[in-house]
């Protein structure tokens, strides 16, 4: 197909301004309408540049969705205009988070990521949680509800407080977490509102949520209800610009009276909890050979020892403790690996543990690149060091 | 202490065919050890009795048995009898299993009892005048103590002592008691029920542009936290950082 070939004399005379004595021209008018927009070569390679080094470098594996930042002084300005304002909300979707000790899970993350797939079309999310959490901003939290701290163990009077908010703000959705605390809360606040419970819920759309049940035999599926509970890991979290986490009035709780007369926290015992549930593995691979000075580090640090494959098949220790695909996957929040590698069936057995740290000769170790906090030294050094350090504080 | 035992209609989860809950059974277990045997009642409304007779088997000696068709709404036959009876204690398992499934029948009994209810308790104890210490089990091994003012609903949590084994003499020893109870047919609601499908689990959040490497590095390595490195540092410094890095994240318990 032949280009059409152009008349500069007609297309002059379709500029032409009528009236006047001068000919008068405007280019407005004429310039071509096309659907699509017109590339600027320039910016495309602005945008592929990586950042640091003296030489140019190009990431075309980038396809244009995270920009990285280039000039330090033009990002704060860029982060301010970032963030999610929600100044008139048409209706609120609350998430209760678990947060125990005011650290958000995982899951209590998701919560969010689910509130704002319920939220799309003008709502806002609601975050009702005690305060002193880290950021709910960060996390999606458009408003939040500051809970009345409940000082000892009181699920009732916590439950009361959240059935409250839910009854007095224009609230359409609540989401709890479906794990031991959030699902015993969730359900008090359904029997306290006489409302159904959509419990363990499996996958969530604005449109439909699906449970098992009848032992995992059938799937119930229907609309979102007002009070939802979620399962870990069936949605991803929030991940968009940052909220602005603006504060809400919440009536004052009643006080109730609680049939609990006292409660206390008896702690697992690191040395015998299964090395699954435990919540703080320390362990040791094939760059430890002091295995009695590790397993004082492990009590010292009243954490659960665990072992590499290396150390379980030479008989160091005991079968039992071995970290890996064939060993135990963990579910621990912190995995302190001493002298480990980092074999990918190693770090298959870790992929739950949201902090790593690794103490180890090789900088260059799969271990080191996964860690959190990565120390290259020696572990015979680090492990005495430790224990002394440990001993010293009060 | 006179103590009423929950039982639901339970199937099991592989054959589907009708068979006790293990946490119920334990929760059995539990009521016998602390009362004896001769104070414990099991309840059960449903449409037929097949899984809660077997926990005759298991060491029940009474069981009363409401029948209302099926769908209907079991809470207020329930409630009713359980008002009638007036135990100290209510025992119930944590989530059914062959039915609904959701857990929430026992905090909306101990509702309308006005009761408090405790959920996930794994050992009884009990304690002087009208109290009860349970002992609740909490993620990761922990458990909590908690002395409770009777009467009171729980709910009793798999880490509980294992359920008595099923004899036979006992299965044939035990009695029950079928009651007929006015039909309370349940609120409409608009489930929709269809096969199970198993849904996939979010396993990493890669970029939804990343490329395949990129996805399985996701997948498999999990993200690491913007890692810190520090390269050939003291013991002691290493040591002084290990340990403020740990207690950042909260895992450190202070010794004591
Ligand atoms: C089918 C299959 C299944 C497997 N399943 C598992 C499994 O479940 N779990 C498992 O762990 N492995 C498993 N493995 C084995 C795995 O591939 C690795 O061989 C193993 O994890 C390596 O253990 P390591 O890191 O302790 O030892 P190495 O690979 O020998 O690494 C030792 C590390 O310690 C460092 N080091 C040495 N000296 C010191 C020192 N003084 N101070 C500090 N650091 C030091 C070294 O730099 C090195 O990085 C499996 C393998 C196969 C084939």
């Amino acid at each position: 197909m032949s280009r059409l070939r152009r008349d500069p004399r007609a297309e002059r005379e379709a500029m032409r301004i009528a009236g006047g004595a001068r000919p008068r021209f405007s280019r407005e008018a004429s310039l071509p309408v096309s659907a699509r927009p017109r590339r600027d070569p320039r910016a495309e390679i602005e945008a592929l540049l990586v950042p640091g080094g003296t030489r140019p470098r190009l990431d075309r594996l980038s396809r244009g969705g995270v920009r990285p930042v280039r000039d330090e002084a033009t990002s704060p300005s860029e982060s301010t205009v970032q963030t999610r304002i929600v100044t008139e909300p048409a209706f609120l979707v609350a998430v209760v988070p678990d947060a125990p000790g005011g650290r958000l899970t995982p899951l209590d993350r998701q919560l969010f990521g689910a509130a704002h797939l319920l939220a799309a079309g003008g709502g806002a999310v609601l975050a009702l949680a005690e305060p002193g959490h880290d950021d709910l901003a960060g996390v999606g939290a458009d408003r939040v509800g500051p809970l009345a701290a409940v000082a000892d163990y009181d699920p009732e009077a916590r439950a009361a407080a959240v059935a409250q908010a839910l009854e007095s703000l224009n609230i359409r959705h609540a989401l709890f977490a479906e794990t031991a605390e959030g699902g015993d809360l969730a359900r008090r606040v359904a029997a306290r509102l006489g409302e159904p419970l959509f419990a363990g819920a499996e996958s969530l759309t604005p449109k439909l949520v699906t449970r098992p049940a009848r032992g995992r035999r059938v799937e119930q599926r229907r609309a979102p209800p007002r009070l939802v509970s979620l399962v870990a890991d069936s949605v991803a979290p929030y991940g968009g610009a940052s909220c602005e986490a603006r504060a809400v009035e919440l009536p004052a709780p009643v006080p109730t009276t609680g049939a609990i007369l006292s409660a206390e926290i008896i702690l697992a015992d690191p040395a015998t909890v299964p090395l699954g549930e435990a919540e703080f593995v320390v362990s040791a691979g094939n760059g430890v050979s002091d295995i009695p000075s590790f397993l004082d580090l492990a009590r010292a640090l009243r954490a659960t020892p665990g072992a590499s494959r290396m150390l379980c098949d030479a008989g160091l220790m005991p079968r039992a403790a071995q970290v890996g695909a064939s060993g135990t996957v963990l579910g621990a929040t912190c995995y302190l690996a001493l002298g480990i590698a980092g074999a990918p069936q190693h770090l298959q057995g870790i992929t739950g543990c949201e902090h790593v740290v690794a103490v180890n000769t090789d900088l260059h170790a799969a271990m080191v690149e996964r860690a959190g906090l990565a120390i290259i030294a020696d572990a015979h050094a680090v492990m005495p060091a430790l224990i002394a350090a440990l001993e010293d504080e009060p | 202490m006179k103590i009423v035992v929950l039982f639901s209609a339970g199937r099991h989860p592989a054959s589907g065919a009708p068979c006790p809950v293990p946490v119920e059974l334990q929760a059995l277990r539990l009521a016998r050890d602390l009362a004896g045997a001769d104070e414990v009642i099991g309840l059960h409304a449903g449409p037929v009795d097949g899984a809660p007779l077997d926990a005759l088997g298991h060491g029940l000696g009474r069981l009363i048995h409401l029948r209302m068709a099926q769908g209907d709404d079991p809470l207020p036959a329930l409630a009713q009898v359980l008002e009638e009876l007036a135990p100290d204690l209510i025992l119930a398992g944590r989530i059914g299993q062959g039915g609904e499934d959701g857990g929430l029948l026992p905090y909306a009994l101990a509702r309308r009892l006005g009761r408090p209810i405790l959920a996930d308790a794994a050992s009884l104890g009990a304690g002087d005048d009208g109290t009860l210490t349970v002992e609740q089990a909490l993620p990761r091994g922990a458990r909590r103590r908690v002395v409770l003012r009777l009467p009171a609903l729980l709910t009793v949590h798999p880490a509980a002592a294992p359920a008595l084994p099923f004899t036979f003499a006992a299965a044939r020893r035990g009695t029950v008691e079928r009651r007929d109870i006015a039909p309370a047919p349940a609120a409409a609601s608009e489930m929709e029920e269809r096969a199970y499908r198993p849904r996939p689990k979010l396993i990493a959040r890669a970029a939804p542009g990343a490329s395949a490497a990129e996805r399985l590095k996701a997948a498999t390595q999990a993200a690491s936290s913007g890692g810190r490195l520090l390269v050939d540092p003291a013991p002691e410094e290493a040591a002084r950082e290990i340990l403020a890095h740990l207690r950042g994240i909260g895992v450190l318990r202070r010794r004591g």
